[in-house]
């Protein structure tokens, strides 16, 4: 296990492994497009990252902190929503003119451009507001639930109860959202002088950049002691409460950075779709999320981005296939409850149990062979039903 | 006076109709503390078997019932024994389990009905309008209504004063002091969620000639259902009641006022807000712990 | 008169039912107090009550002469008032390291946390403390692996790495054999003078080994006072609760 080491070090060996192995993993996806030259696969590809994106996201509220968050694309759609905001303003002077107001705003009688729409012609104003407001409602309703120690499945409940409200207060205000059918026809995003097509190698890499610098902030937040903290937090909240931290304030920075990666996350979907749409903060992809993490651990960052790559991934080869468009739910419903029963802790833990295997066979046995979490399963238990109380 | 019985008859169908479907995922949650997104599947169930023993058999949907009561039930007691039972002591998990078993379901379903919209005919006893004090009603909907008290009334007697009921409440408190007194806690937790989900199998087939019946119909009833879970408090059957009346009560008069998606998430952020002020639920009285 | 810890007229009402009535109680500075009394005195909801797990309805509680009542439980903590409860409370997926790592922290708030590695640079300090409670050789262990009397000591253990001035301890030899009761005390008894404890026991063995001064609760309220003689010798203590058997062979 951790092992801070007296030599000097500033970080375990443990740590050291994991930045490799996270490094190498970038590394990789980096190196992608040199290998496969196909714009179309790319552009597919690019998707995939992002939804590790907001998968990652999950697993850092979810697995390190204990905050089952249902409405994890809430922050996601959002986010996505800002930056079609943002695009669709950047569209030549759109078919009907009326001072350059987009097309479904036209068809709706909109006369003007309503006020929230206006700082969205400000790219950089839109960019922080695509991670700005998922923070911040997020901030609100983390605040809300966890001043008021709401745990468990109430935190499920009510978070979930929020993005289906998001959701249709979205498909709701149609004249200014664009209702059912979203926001599309987008011009293409441009920064720093780049003009990223979303079928183009610019766009896969600027997904692979963000990729990246959130799965290390990411993992930096786990290793400070405030990652500890949330970790202890998860294990038994009242008693890191007594030590004398504001446990709530832990949880809801934890709720906000997830919310935050999301919301970037949501914004490259839109660059890569080209379309922002309410589907994007519905139910069924807010438990896919889920799903994604729970396959490929809930507890490991890396884990739960290779699970949303491999899930996902695995979905859209298998459906090209006749035979496979129709089961492929079965088959995937028929995985996700094989892992929850036995495998908790998703693939991710696999590597542990394997390391653990070719220790035994190498070297003298080791003391404890069977995962941590198991066995502390019905103290936990017993927490959660009082809570529930 | 008419218009605002009219209301009060709309809320009350509303609420009756949510009754019936969170009466079975409030029994599971209640004593058991399984979060069941399965429901939802269940409940599409039932409206199929309704379907389909019409197109095949050619039964009609008051003869069926007793059929898909004990189809769907036989179906959660494999879902209990293969699944639930080894995550009694993981109840986040059970979310997860139970909708990747939602999923299973919703799709076998499509596989094998076909993914178009079916539709069940309505008892043509039942078809007429009823007056009730000078407002006409449908008489299906009267139906539902009594049908949904008198399944309540025997869920009532079945926990409260039979002895299945007795064990089934002394499980739900200690489980292992009710196993050393030699109750197959098991056998009980097994029963009960079969029990449950033959309830929703029934709630399937008597809302399936309101609306289509589809592989995807569960999901948004059992959305519905677990707020009324969550708000009328899990140990109490009778705050089931209460709550699904309220949000009936609350959707009838805000649909009216606003839209139907306006009053979906006004109700939806009042629930929110309970929740977050009484997560024991409305209708539960706190204990000393 | 007024102690390091000084209780008035506290009382907690639950719907109709009062644990707690009217209770005073002085503590001095580097004191060990023993708290004892039949179940459902009133014991472990005074400490509640102390920690600030449970609200009182009226009353005051000072410590330092600061006034606890009315904070919320973290605050409390950082006021240096530590808690040890009747089911041992440990982080059961860290290491005993990490553990006492979570415990050891001066700065409580959210930010300085998230720009301080989790494996800080006082090894040392808490490695001591480890050995302290004799879990030198688990300190890489998760917690869930240690032992029942061990998992006591960890908690012990992580009061001392928040530093905690009063020392709250719910029944800590509850579930411990005689050998492990003993080395509760011993540990009771270096602590002694160094901080400000009030210990909730049933072991009367226990309670003498380690006591200077007894407090009987009996129906939330204050029975008697004194001293292990003493308080054994009371006629109304022995009748509430020691029955006629007497401190010492309990």
């Amino acid at each position: 296990m951790a092992l801070p080491s007296k030599s000097g070090l500033p970080i375990s060996r443990q740590t050291l492994i994991q930045l490799i192995v996270y490094g190498l993993v970038c590394l990789a996806i980096f190196i992608f497009p040199f290998i496969l030259d196909n714009d179309f696969l790319l552009n597919r590809y690019a998707r995939y990252l992002v939804l590790a994106m907001v998968a990652m996201a999950l697993s850092l509220s979810w697995g390190y902190a204990g905050i089952l968050n249902l409405g994890q694309a809430m922050a996601f759609g959002l986010g996505s929503y800002c930056m079609a905001m943002a695009l669709k303003l950047r569209t030549v002077p759109v078919h009907t003119g009326a001072g350059g107001l987009p097309d479904f705003m036209v068809w709706n009688n909109v006369e003007s451009l309503p006020w929230f729409w206006v700082p969205f012609y400000n790219m950089p104003f839109a960019i922080i507001a695509g991670i700005g407001v998922p923070v911040a409602v997020s901030f609100l309703l983390g605040w809300f639930m966890f001043k008021g120690r709401i745990t468990g499945v109430y935190v499920a409940i009510i978070t979930l109860a929020a993005l289906v409200v998001a959701n249709l207060l979205i498909i709701d205000a149609q004249s200014v959202t664009g209702g059912f059918n979203g926001i599309t026809d987008l011009a293409q995003l441009e920064l720093f002088g780049f003009t990223f097509d979303a079928y183009s190698k610019s766009t896969y890499f600027l997904v692979a950049g963000c990729l990246t610098v959130s799965l290390f902030v990411a993992l930096m937040v786990t290793k400070s002691k405030a990652g500890l903290v949330l970790q202890a937090v998860r294990d038994h909240e009242d008693r890191v409460r007594f030590f004398g931290y504001d446990v709530a304030s832990f949880k809801v920075l934890a709720f906000c950075v997830s919310a935050g990666i999301a919301g970037l996350a949501g914004m490259l979907y839109t660059v890569v779709l080209e379309f922002a749409s309410p589907t994007f903060l519905d139910v069924s992809l807010s438990l896919s999320i889920v799903i994604w993490v729970a396959v490929g651990g809930r507890q490991s960052l890396l884990g739960a981005a290779l699970g949303a790559i491999l899930v996902a991934g695995t979905q859209s080869s298998l459906q090209e296939n006749e035979f496979f468009l129709d089961t492929w739910m079965l088959i995937m419903g028929a995985l996700f409850v094989l892992v929850v029963l036995f495998l908790p802790n998703g693939l991710a833990s696999l590597v542990d149990i394997i390391g653990r295997a070719l220790k035994r066979g190498r070297g003298p046995a080791q003391r404890s062979t069977s995962s941590p979490a198991q066995t502390s399963e019905p103290a936990e238990a017993n927490v959660s039903k009082q809570g529930a109380e | 006076m008419d218009f605002v019985l009219q209301q009060l008859l709309t809320g009350l169908s509303i609420g009756s109709i949510l009754l019936l479907v969170a009466l079975g995922l409030a029994i599971i949650y209640g004593t058991m503390g399984v979060i069941n997104m399965a429901h939802g599947e269940f409940l599409m169930l039932g409206a199929y078997g309704a379907w389909a023993l019409k197109a095949f058999f050619g039964l009609g949907l008051l003869e069926s019932l007793v059929i898909i009561f004990i189809g769907v039930a036989a179906l959660g007691y494999l879902v209990e024994r293969g699944v639930i039972q080894f995550l009694y002591k993981r109840p986040l998990d059970t979310i997860l389990a139970t909708w990747g078993i939602g999923v299973i379901l919703q799709q076998s379903a499509r596989l094998l009905a076909g993914g178009e919209l079916r539709y069940v005919e309505m008892p043509s006893i039942l078809i007429g309008q009823v007056n009730i004090f000078g407002v006409s009603v449908a008489g299906y909907r009267v139906f539902i209504f009594a049908f949904v008290a008198a399944m309540f009334a025997i869920t009532w007697f079945l926990f409260y004063r039979t002895s299945f009921g007795m064990k089934l409440r002394a499980v739900v408190q200690d489980q292992s002091m009710a196993s050393c007194f030699g109750i197959n806690a098991k056998r009980i937790y097994s029963l009960t969620f079969a029990y449950g989900a033959g309830l929703a199998g029934l709630a399937g087939a008597l809302v399936a000639p309101l609306k289509s019946v589809s592989p995807e119909m569960g999901t948004t009833y059992v959305v519905d259902a677990f707020f009324v879970v969550v708000l009328g408090g899990a140990q109490s059957l009778f705050g089931t009641v209460a709550s699904a009346t309220l949000l009936g009560e609350m959707n009838g008069v805000l649909a009216y006022w606003y839209n139907d998606t306006i009053a979906k998430a006004l109700v939806l952020l009042a629930i929110v807000v309970l929740i977050r002020f009484r997560p024991q639920g409305l209708f539960s009285t706190r204990i000393r712990s | 008169m007024s102690g390091h810890l000084q209780i008035t007229d506290l009382t907690v009402d639950f719907g109709g039912f009062t644990a707690v009535k009217d209770l005073g109680l002085t503590i001095n500075k580097g004191e060990l107090r023993c708290l004892i009394g039949p179940n459902g005195a009133g014991k472990t909801t005074t400490l509640d009550l102390i920690c600030g797990k449970t609200k009182p309805t009226r009353g005051s509680i000072k410590y330092d002469g600061k006034e606890l009542a009315s904070l919320e439980e973290y605050k409390i903590a950082r006021a240096g008032v530590g808690r040890k409860f009747q089911i041992p409370s440990v982080f059961k997926q860290l290491t005993v390291y990490e553990n006492l790592e979570v415990a050891n922290c001066k700065n409580t708030g959210v930010f300085a946390n998230l720009f301080r590695p989790g494996h800080s640079s006082h090894r040392d300090g808490l490695e001591k403390l480890a050995e302290f409670v004799g879990l030198a050789d688990q300190l890489d262990l998760p917690a869930a692996y240690l032992s029942h009397g061990q998992t006591q000591w960890l908690e012990i253990a992580l009061l001392l790495a928040r530093d905690s001035e009063l020392i709250l301890l719910d029944e800590p030899t509850a579930g411990m054999t005689a050998q492990e009761t003993h080395k509760t005390a011993e540990i009771c008894n270096r602590l002694k003078g160094k901080h400000t404890i009030v210990v909730v026991e049933h072991d009367m063995g226990f309670v003498r080994e380690i006591c200077d001064v007894i407090s009987v609760m009996h129906q939330g309220q204050l029975l008697a006072e004194g001293t292990a003689d003493e308080i054994s010798a009371d006629p109304q203590v022995r009748e509430v609760y020691l029955g006629s058997m007497g401190i010492g062979d309990a």
